[in-house]
């Protein structure tokens, strides 16, 4: 009995020599190098959580699922903050639902670990343009072209800036730019058609708008803007041409319905106009350009009670529409309230309106 | 009111179609003889003030208050008996060359359907009162009917033939009346005269005349004198009315004219020894200065100066002059200083360009000096004074041309002051729908026609609504988990339990692939290497006289301390090879093995098994201490009990022999306990595997 005891605790004793001595067996270099192997494992393991989310972002982009996607990358982030791929791609989510301060964060992060990643660049320009902060995009786009002169998106934007500047001259430079690198983008072409326009270069203008037409014939804006584009070159026939086949590509198209109007109102066609106004503004019920220009076919008329209603809803919709002031003041002062007609003409000129600027001081300042 | 009062008259006129015209005869006024010669007596001093009255008109000139004063007599002979023809005729033609035109249509109306022979003149003012009501054509008929009976060869015949003009020119003004409207400013006006208005540049004040009641002594036609009066706009609306302050207004008619651009100065007129003269009040502080007289040039001795107006440079006076010895009524006029410090003025001249031959002026200069606008009796009229424009073109001015309807109607329209836009003027008329008299009416011009400003929209930018989005996204990557384990251990001898240098291969054993192979450490058997976790690998060790060892195991992924340790045993096997086995222990001076030694035992039982072709020699071994002889009895003894143990348990006896030796082989000095200690033991040599 006593034996056996003591054979127990002996082996007891043994056994827990043999446990302790495991742990003991570790010498201080061995414990060093389990620490290092313990700390790759963890690394190792921080990036693997990385790249999941990350994979997971991605899906959820697919699905247009963008917060959902960013806060995937940011987590992938979190895990491995050198992780430029996720960087990128939380930018690009950002940009999808329009939370342009977010994404220009991200982006300067993603430059500062990458610093020649020209598409960085480019889309931080993308954000800035949507922040309306010309100044900084331009910069980036030119950083981006600088690093790559071969993206004719960049070239493109950068045109876009300039033409919002007023600078058409250095916008049809970078669409011209832009064509070169990709001659298949109707949007190229259109926009620098848009800038010979500002420029007053009607001919060139229809051109290039001709041209966008010939990469994408179902473009109707494309035909809207030849529509007004030729109104401006008084080729009203041809303006009308232009608007019909706009619409017959989009039924729906109330800007070539209310432009295809205002022609008519030119020729003196003032029901037709009506007709077109009305189609425009059944189609869009917030459209204020037509229910001024309604306004002002009614005027037209003589039908001024008529006027005078479409002129209130027209302000109703967008009180920033110096037209709508001053249809509406004519429709007033025919209606014999002329201190409301000098209220609204002073609006109008307020608001930009060159002819609400006349009406208002030949008819109500002393 | 009015219109209702018209159609009153309409229906009540009818009634009176089957009327008679009753003449004041006795005969006919049987019982009230009194009344008839009250109202005979009327007429006949009434008539005497209406022939006066008719032969100014005639030459005409102003018919001073003869018709008023013709008007008083003939109303009581009219309260007395009102269906007399020739009576309302002259009635009639009172208030047809009064301020009061309006009232004449019924009596005019009246006496046609009562005596339509009254009168030779009656077919005349019938198609006046037709004009008035603007019925034209039936007017120009009666007016015609007239001609046909009037044989006298005198001029009456310019004035039927300037009213048949003028209805056919109101017939197309009114087709197309002008872009204006005209309206009563009510606040302004009374029963009475209101007229004469002059409004300050900015719009803000207004300076008219009126012949309402001002608590003088009215004259003997119970009218009021003309007195000037202001008022001031207040949230587009005028002010009651009041007299102009300072010492202006007097006790005889005081007429404004014009006010002076910068609205410091006001020129009127009123009467000086029978003759009306201009006169100039300059305003100081609120109050205007007593008038004084132009000089001569313009105010003259022997004729009548009226409605003057301030030329836009400041340097001349235009104004109405008539003249005696001519029969065209008043003509327009002007007069300029030399020198505006000393106010000499020249001569006045005539202006032939816009003189007719009948009534002319009031004149108005628009602050440009480009415009004049007169009114006038004369060719172009409506009806009475209209307004006509004239535009100044190279330094001459133009024939004037009539304003149109409804500025000008068959009524007089006079006067015209405009605020320095150009949007408004005001006028006088004493067109029906007024308040009585002349009124002050507004004029609202609509301006050039005011297009509409139509509204276009573009998508110029394609990216508004076709926008390029570079949306793509980097690409998914593998996930790669990774995690190490280290893998540590140590070969040993299976018996001994001392370090053995083996080679050693690691296998996957999912992918066949060798993965590692090393050699362990030669004094300490220890290895140390790092593995992929989460896989079964195989282990292969080999050392020369061991037998060859291999086996599987896991590294599993995750494990908590990352670390597996192997303790590989090694089975010696090499012939010639001694292992001792320390761990056997014998009661003492006795073969009696103890039950601890059992382990020891055993695993040489095992290292019998698993060797099958293991043949061995089982030797025990003494000190030197004690007889020689029975230390080799006693070692042998020894060394059968262990071959008896092992065959116990089942190992084939021929594959064992035991052999005692004594204290002949020490394996280390017999001189101390130690060592005695060492060559104290059981061994067992390799003889054949």
């Amino acid at each position: 009995m006593i034996r056996t005891k003591q054979i127990i605790i002996v082996s007891l004793f043994f056994l827990g020599f043999q446990a302790s001595a495991q742990l003991d067996e570790l010498t201080p270099e061995e414990q060093a190098y389990r620490d290092s192997i313990t700390a790759l494992n963890l690394e190792n393991e921080a990036i693997a959580n990385s790249q999941e989310a990350y994979n997971s972002g991605i899906k959820s982009f697919q699905a247009k699922k963008f917060n959902e996607a960013i806060a995937h990358f940011s987590k992938s982030i979190q895990f491995d903050p050198n992780f430029t791929a996720a960087y990128y791609n939380k930018g690009i989510a950002e940009n999808e639902s329009e939370k342009y301060n977010d994404a220009t964060k991200t982006f300067t992060q993603l430059i500062v670990l990458k610093p020649t990643y020209s598409k960085a660049f480019f889309q931080r320009g993308r954000s800035y343009q949507g922040l309306n902060d010309y100044l900084n995009a331009e910069k980036d786009y030119e950083t981006s072209i600088k690093l790559d002169n071969e993206n004719p998106k960049a070239y493109y934007n950068y045109g876009t800036l300039r033409f919002l500047q007023n600078d058409f001259d250095g916008a049809i430079n970078y669409f011209t730019q832009s064509i070169k690198l990709d001659g298949t983008n109707p949007n190229s072409y259109n926009d620098r058609g848009s800038s010979y326009r500002m420029k007053g270069d009607y001919p060139k203008a229809i051109a290039d708008y001709e041209e966008a037409l010939k990469k994408n014939p179902n473009l109707a804006f494309v035909l809207n803007n030849i529509g007004t584009t030729k109104s401006k070159m008084k080729d009203y026939t041809g303006a009308l041409a232009a608007f019909n086949r706009a619409i017959s590509i989009d039924a729906n198209f109330h800007l070539a319905y209310n432009n295809r109007g205002v022609v008519q109102m030119n020729q003196n066609r003032i029901d037709d106009a009506i007709k077109d106004f009305s189609k425009a503004l059944e189609i869009n019920s917030n459209y204020s350009p037509a229910a001024t220009n309604l306004s002002g076919a009614y005027f037209k008329k003589k039908d001024y009670k008529k006027a005078l209603e479409f002129g209130n809803k027209a302000v109703a919709m967008d009180k920033t529409n110096g037209s709508a002031f001053v249809n509406r003041g004519n429709a007033k002062e025919m209606l014999r309230d002329m201190i409301g007609a000098c209220e609204d003409w002073s609006k109008a000129k307020e608001l930009g309106s060159e002819l609400g600027k006349n009406y208002y001081s030949s008819n109500c300042a002393n | 009111m009015k219109k209702y009062l018209l159609s009153t008259i309409s229906i009540f006129s009818l009634f009176l179609t089957f009327s008679q015209n009753v003449e004041f005869k006795s005969a006919n006024f049987k019982d009230d003889k009194d009344g008839l010669k009250q109202a005979t007596d009327a007429i006949k001093s009434g008539d005497d003030y209406f022939t006066i009255a008719n032969e100014a008109i005639f030459m005409v000139q102003s018919p001073g208050l003869n018709y008023e004063l013709a008007l008083k007599q003939y109303n009581v002979a009219q309260k007395f008996n009102p269906n007399n023809g020739e009576l309302n005729y002259k009635i009639g033609v009172c208030y047809a060359n009064s301020p009061y035109a309006q009232k004449s249509i019924q009596y005019l109306k009246k006496a046609y359907e009562l005596d339509p022979t009254c009168d030779p003149f009656l077919n005349f003012y019938y198609g006046y009162a037709l004009q008035l009501d603007g019925k034209f054509s039936e007017a120009i008929k009666s007016y015609e009917a007239f001609e046909e009976g009037y044989r006298k060869a005198d001029n009456f015949n310019k004035f039927v033939s300037k009213r048949k003009k003028e209805c056919s020119d109101a017939k197309a003004a009114m087709e197309s009346p002008i872009r204006a409207w005209v309206d009563n400013v009510s606040e302004l006006n009374s029963e009475f005269n209101d007229f004469a208005p002059s409004i300050s540049t900015d719009g803000g004040e207004i300076i008219y005349t009126s012949d309402r009641p001002n608590g003088h002594t009215p004259n003997e036609a119970g009218s009021f004198d003309k007195d000037i009066y202001s008022s001031s706009l207040n949230n587009s609306k005028w002010d009651k009315p009041s007299s102009l302050k300072g010492g202006v207004n007097s006790t005889t008619d005081d007429v404004s004219n014009n006010i002076s651009y910068d609205g410091t100065k006001l020129l009127l007129h009123r009467d000086v020894d029978g003759k009306s003269d201009i006169f100039e009040s300059t305003l100081k502080g609120a109050n205007w200065s007593t008038p004084e007289p132009l000089p001569f040039q313009i105010s003259s001795k022997n004729a009548n100066e009226v409605y003057a107006a301030y030329s836009e440079d400041g340097w001349s006076i235009y104004f109405g002059r008539d003249n005696d010895n001519r029969s065209n009524g008043f003509d327009i006029m002007y007069s300029s200083m030399q020198s505006k410090i000393q106010k000499n003025f020249m001569a006045a001249q005539m202006i032939s360009s816009i003189n007719s031959k009948f009534n002319e002026g009031p004149v108005y200069i628009t602050i440009d000096g480009e415009t004049m606008y007169i009114a006038s009796e004369g060719s172009g009229s409506l009806g009475g004074y209209d307004i006509f424009v004239s535009k100044k073109a190279q330094g001459t001015w133009s024939k004037p041309e009539n304003m149109g309807y409804p500025i000008n109607t068959p009524y007089d329209d006079f006067f015209f002051s405009s605020t320095a836009n150009g949007k408004y003027a005001y006028i006088s008329s004493n067109r029906d729908g007024g308040q009585g008299g002349y009124d002050i009416y507004k004029v609202t011009f609509w301006g050039e026609p005011k297009p509409p400003e139509l509204a276009t929209e573009d998508y110029l930018l394609a990216s508004i609504v076709n926008p390029i989005k570079d949306n793509s996204i980097e690409a998914t990557v593998d996930v790669n988990k990774k995690s190490f384990t280290v893998f540590k251990g140590v070969t040993i001898d299976h018996i001994t339990k001392k370090p053995v240098e083996a080679e050693i291969e690691i296998t996957d054993n999912a992918t066949g692939k060798l993965i590692e192979t090393f050699t362990t450490n030669s004094a300490t058997g220890k290895f140390i290497i790092t593995l992929a976790s989460g896989k079964n690998y195989g282990i292969a060790v080999k050392a020369t006289g061991y037998l060859f060892h291999s086996e599987n195991f896991d590294i599993p992924q995750g494990a908590a301390d990352n670390l597996v340790n192997k303790v590989i045993e090694l089975k010696n096997i090499a012939i010639g090879s001694t292992i001792a086995l320390r761990n056997i222990f014998f009661d003492t001076g006795k073969s009696t093995l103890r039950s601890e030694s059992n382990a020891e035992l055993d695993r040489l039982v095992k290292l019998m098994k698993d060797v099958p072709g293991l043949k061995i020699e089982i030797s025990g071994h003494t000190d030197n201490t004690g007889s020689a002889s029975l230390n080799a009895s006693l070692s042998q003894d020894r060394a059968q009990a262990v071959v008896n143990y092992v065959q116990s348990k089942g190992v084939a006896g021929n594959r064992m022999t035991a052999k005692g030796y004594g204290s002949s082989k020490p394996i280390a000095t017999n001189n101390t306990s130690d060592g005695r200690q060492q060559n104290r033991r059981t061994e067992f040599e390799i003889k054949a595997n």
